[in-house]
């Protein structure tokens, strides 16, 4: 989030998760489909019916026979004959994919392509590898038969990312954006989410997963799926949730789809574990994905570019089922119109009411809704206001019951809050002899003489209001019963909002903890590692310095340049050489504390190409390409072009040679500085990869001196704030990157240090 | 040569060694004494007077008379280490040089002892003693009068910049890390004695 204060922050989220509870509902087939378990031979009847009902879904499943087996002799013209034939998991996961796909499909109503921002290709191609990799790891998992469902386990996958269509959906400009970032600096989607939108898709999906009464496994495997496994509330399905999250990670190591997450930092295995999972299996998955993932491709019709013509007629015709589901609807809410008695409503709006998980904003239009019935047509709207102390909430209806305009706002100075205020009154009002200002905020069609107050008993602190241009109204225990109904309706919406959004906080402020449990426990090993590298060098240095001065003096007795004198030297130096590294470990786990010293960006640069040239004379110069403007920066100086000069020097010894780019920016959120430094060398494994920051690991050909150098890079950056990455894979090279707290100097500290350069 | 070497060992020189060693008139010298340009004492219940050799070498010095008769010959050293084969391999090394005499200490109080008695020009002390760290015996030689002209050069295998200013700061004259350079290390202490 840039700027804006927590007020307006709280709205712009609410508003966005009202906007999520607007969304369509998943259509009926898919829900009916969702809930067969596909166990025995009545179910595998069920399947053949709903699919049947569905005219365009019969001819996309036909469609999908021939695609899948090309050894069937006669064409298959019957869907019972489909189901047996492709089995019902492949007809069930086929049929969610494309219920969910052509609800977000077409956003701009044409076939062409984004080339900007989000993919669906790609998206589809990741979540479809996840679900795989999901079948795949829980057949495998023969300890949890009853927890890992292997058809479960894909459904799983193939929703897990949900939120991201849902967040690119509603907020299509601010997604192509959290897209663009991502890419540029190679981050995980879901910070740059919070940091642009304020909600990330883990959340955003987990409420619209609620919205579509998804089942409860699915519902956690979306909003958990990105959450450190011990991190995980003790939940039914927490294993499938490890599960999926494990099969994700597989997906994006090997690179399936586009994930926009680009931590890969975790192994395959310890997740494993962490999730109580058999790891030995994950390689073999892993042979299998990429075939198994191209044969379901094919089969649902999400491989290659035929089938998206396919894809599309199929949604088209998928939109008539909408259609007439949306007819029924009508039809049922015309048929509440003539039911006007008070009771009847009360109990109308009980047994509407009682749907679980329902939020401030459904109970805000169900009152509505159920004040139109009563009342009669006519004009509608709610004050409401949380609790102390917050925004009201003014939302305006329209005649189809659903919200025309909704807004917060902040009440003048120094006015009561609104529970406060209407604690008197139970009786309608006029609204210009009470609350004259809300006039300010109403639509303009509006006249506002007309509009009048409604108190609603809520209890619990939160306080609604309704507004209305009724001029009678029941009166008396009538009238009372229908406020009290409606009031605590709307009390018990906040109260269980409220508990669902701590819970969500929970969630959050559990994976902020274990990673600082993780950076608090490299801590304490650098700590340990401390002492034993201090202890070493005293308890070393005295035997080396003997070896060392012994050797001197042995050589300077020895003929100049004869045989025993060049061995005593070898001895001297190489005495040194271990001492030199017992230095090095002790300066990498406490590393001195940074003095902070305005200098200019490409001194640094130079400084590291400098100390390059040092170790790799040979090396060709790298190409420089830096921000457009000449920046100075408050840092220091002699950390960062150390840091900069071993991953200079690491990318002049890739093998086979290649031509070294060092790119310099400023992240676009502007409080970022990013090194980049890329070879197009052999790149390294997966395995090498992982080790990378381990002191003494090496992934050069043995013999060579081994590195201490990226571990001490990582800790002298994490010193001035930073981190560091590795993205490397064979074939393409190494990128390196460098992300710091972009901490500019003042333009007096600048000058003061360009007159301090000319006086030199 | 006899009489030079015994020169050499004094601590405490007649007006007579006085101007030998300054090569200038021994009435020269009484008149300095006298004018309190040159320090010194008279031998009590008489008035033969006497001049420390610290304030000799401080006249000299300011007077541009060169050190040689009074410095040519061997410079104190005290080395300070718990190691023995540390001290005897810095003991080796002085040795072989020939310009330097050297006394050897194992423990801080030793060195206390061994200071007082050898009146060393240079210490070569090991920052971590078993009885007191080497920025403690430092600040007792700088706190000490008597011993304003020795210098001080720390050795210790543990290198810590933010230790080695507190050490410079404590009045160490240089810090030498384990293992070390002989020859850079003999330089080094050549230069701070002023050998030429």
């Amino acid at each position: 989030m840039e700027g804006g204060s927590e007020s307006e922050r709280t709205q712009r989220l609410e508003l966005i998760l009202q906007q999520v509870e607007s969304l369509p509902t998943l259509p009926a087939v898919a829900m009916r489909l969702l809930q067969v378990t596909g166990n025995d031979d009545s179910d595998a009847r069920q399947v053949t019916e709903i699919v049947q009902s569905d005219p365009a879904l019969t001819s996309r499943v036909l469609a999908m026979c021939h695609k899948a087996d090309k050894g069937v002799r006669e064409p298959v013209t019957t869907v019972d004959r489909a189901v047996v034939l492709l089995g019902f998991e492949a007809i069930r996961n086929a049929v969610l994919s494309i219920k969910v796909f052509e609800l977000f499909a077409d956003r701009s109503g044409n076939e062409v392509e984004v080339v900007k921002g989000f993919s669906q290709a790609g998206f589809w191609r990741h979540s479809l590898a996840v679900a795989v990799a999901a079948e795949l790891l829980a057949e495998e998992q023969r300890d949890f038969r009853d927890e890992l469902n292997p058809s479960e386990a894909f459904v799983c996958g193939l929703l897990h990312d949900l939120g991201k269509l849902v967040l690119d959906h509603l907020l299509p400009k601010s997604y192509e954006r959290v897209i663009e970032v991502t890419e540029q600096h190679q981050l995980n989607i879901s910070d740059v989410e919070r940091r642009v939108i304020g909600l990330d898709h883990h959340t955003v999906g987990k409420r619209l997963a609620e919205h579509w009464r998804l089942p409860h496994v699915l519902q956690d495997c979306i909003w958990l799926h990105g959450a450190p496994y011990q991190s995980l509330p003790e939940i039914k399905n927490r294993r499938m949730v490890g599960l999926v999250g494990l099969a994700d990670l597989l997906a994006r190591k090997n690179h399936l789809g586009y994930s926009g997450n680009y931590h890969l930092g975790e192994t395959l295995e310890s997740k494993a574990e962490e999730a109580g999972l058999d790891a030995s299996c994950v390689v073999r998955v892993t042979e299998a994905l990429h075939e198994e993932l191209q044969r379901r491709a094919e089969v649902i019709g999400l491989g290659d570019s035929p089938s998206r013509t396919l894809f599309l007629q199929s949604i088209m015709q998928a939109n008539e089922v909408l259609g007439r589901l949306n007819r029924k609807l009508e039809e049922r809410r015309e048929q509440s119109h003539e039911q006007t008695s008070v009771l009847e409503e009360i109990t109308e709006f009980h047994k509407e009411s009682l749907a679980p998980g329902r939020n401030v904003q459904d109970a805000l239009g169900s009152v509505v809704i159920s004040a139109e019935r009563v009342f009669g047509k006519g004009y509608y709207g709610i004050l409401y206001q949380n609790s102390a102390g917050q925004p009201w909430l003014i939302n305006q209806y329209g005649e189809d019951g659903r919200v025309a305009h909704g807004q917060y706002v902040d009440p003048p100075v120094h006015s009561p809050n609104l529970a406060k205020l209407m604690e008197e009154n139970s009786a309608s009002m006029g609204m210009m002899g009470f609350l004259p200002w809300i006039a300010d905020y109403l639509l303009e069609s509006q006249d506002v003489r007309e509009v009048r107050l409604l108190p609603l008993k809520c209890r619990w602190g939160s306080a609604a209001v309704l507004l209305h241009d009724r001029r009678d109204l029941p009166t008396g225990l009538q009238l009372e019963s229908l406020t009290h109904t409606w009031g605590a309706a709307i009390g018990a919406a906040a109260q269980h909002q409220g508990a669902r959004r701590l819970g969500e906080q929970l969630v959050e402020s559990n994976r902020q903890l274990v990673e600082a449990q993780d950076s608090l426990l490299e801590n304490q090993s650098m700590a340990r590692l401390g002492e034993m590298a201090a202890g070493a060098a005293h308890e070393m240095n005295n035997p080396l310095a003997v070896i060392s001065g012994r050797a001197q003096l042995l050589a300077s007795r020895l003929e100049m340049g004869s045989r025993e004198q060049q061995d005593a030297d070898q001895i001297w130096r190489q005495a040194d050489r271990l001492s030199d590294l017992i230095t090095a470990l002790r300066l990498f786990a406490e590393p001195p504390r940074p003095k902070i010293a305005v200098i200019a960006i490409e001194d640094i640069v130079d400084e590291a190409i400098h100390q390059m040239k040092q170790v790799e004379p040979e090396a060709e110069a790298p190409v420089v390409t830096g921000p457009e403007e000449a920046l100075k920066l408050r840092t220091d100086g002699e950390h960062l072009s150390t840091v900069l000069g071993v991953l200079l020097t690491n990318a002049a010894q890739a093998e086979p040679r290649s031509r070294i780019r060092v790119d310099a920016s400023v992240d676009d959120l502007n409080d970022r500085l990013m090194f980049k430094v890329k070879d197009d060398g052999v790149g390294m494994e997966a395995a090498a990869l992982e080790h990378a920051f381990d002191p003494f690991f090496s992934a050069k050909p043995a013999g060579r001196r081994v590195g201490i150098g990226l571990a001490k890079a990582k800790r002298l950056l994490e010193g001035l704030g930073g981190a560091i990455e590795l993205n490397s894979a064979p074939g393409i090279g190494t990128t390196a990157i460098v992300t710091l707290p972009l901490d500019l100097a003042t333009t007096e500290e600048a000058s003061m240090v360009m007159s301090g350069e000319s006086d030199a | 040569m006899a009489e030079q070497s015994e020169i050499r060992g004094k601590q405490v020189f007649t007006t007579g060694e006085a101007a030998e060693v300054c090569q200038v008139s021994q009435q020269t010298i009484i008149r300095c004494f006298d004018s309190g340009r040159l320090q010194g004492f008279r031998v009590p219940g008489s008035r033969f007077r006497r001049i420390p050799r610290e304030e000799l070498v401080r006249f000299m010095k300011d007077n541009d008379i060169p050190l040689d008769r009074l410095g040519g010959g061997k410079r104190r050293v005290l080395v300070v280490d718990d190691d023995e084969q540390i001290v005897e391999l810095f003991v080796d090394v002085l040795e072989r040089d020939g310009r330097f005499e050297v006394r050897t200490a194992h423990t801080g109080y030793d060195a206390g002892v061994a200071t007082q008695q050898f009146h060393p020009e240079l210490i070569i002390l090991d920052y971590m003693l078993p009885d007191v760290n080497g920025n403690v015996v430092c600040k007792t030689i700088r706190d000490n009068p008597d011993l304003e002209g020795t210098k001080v050069i720390i050795v210790s295998g543990v290198v810590n910049q933010d230790e080695i200013n507190t050490l410079l700061e404590a009045g160490a004259d240089d810090f030498v890390k384990k293992p070390f350079n002989i020859d850079r290390l003999v330089e080094r202490i050549g230069e701070l004695l002023e050998m030429a």
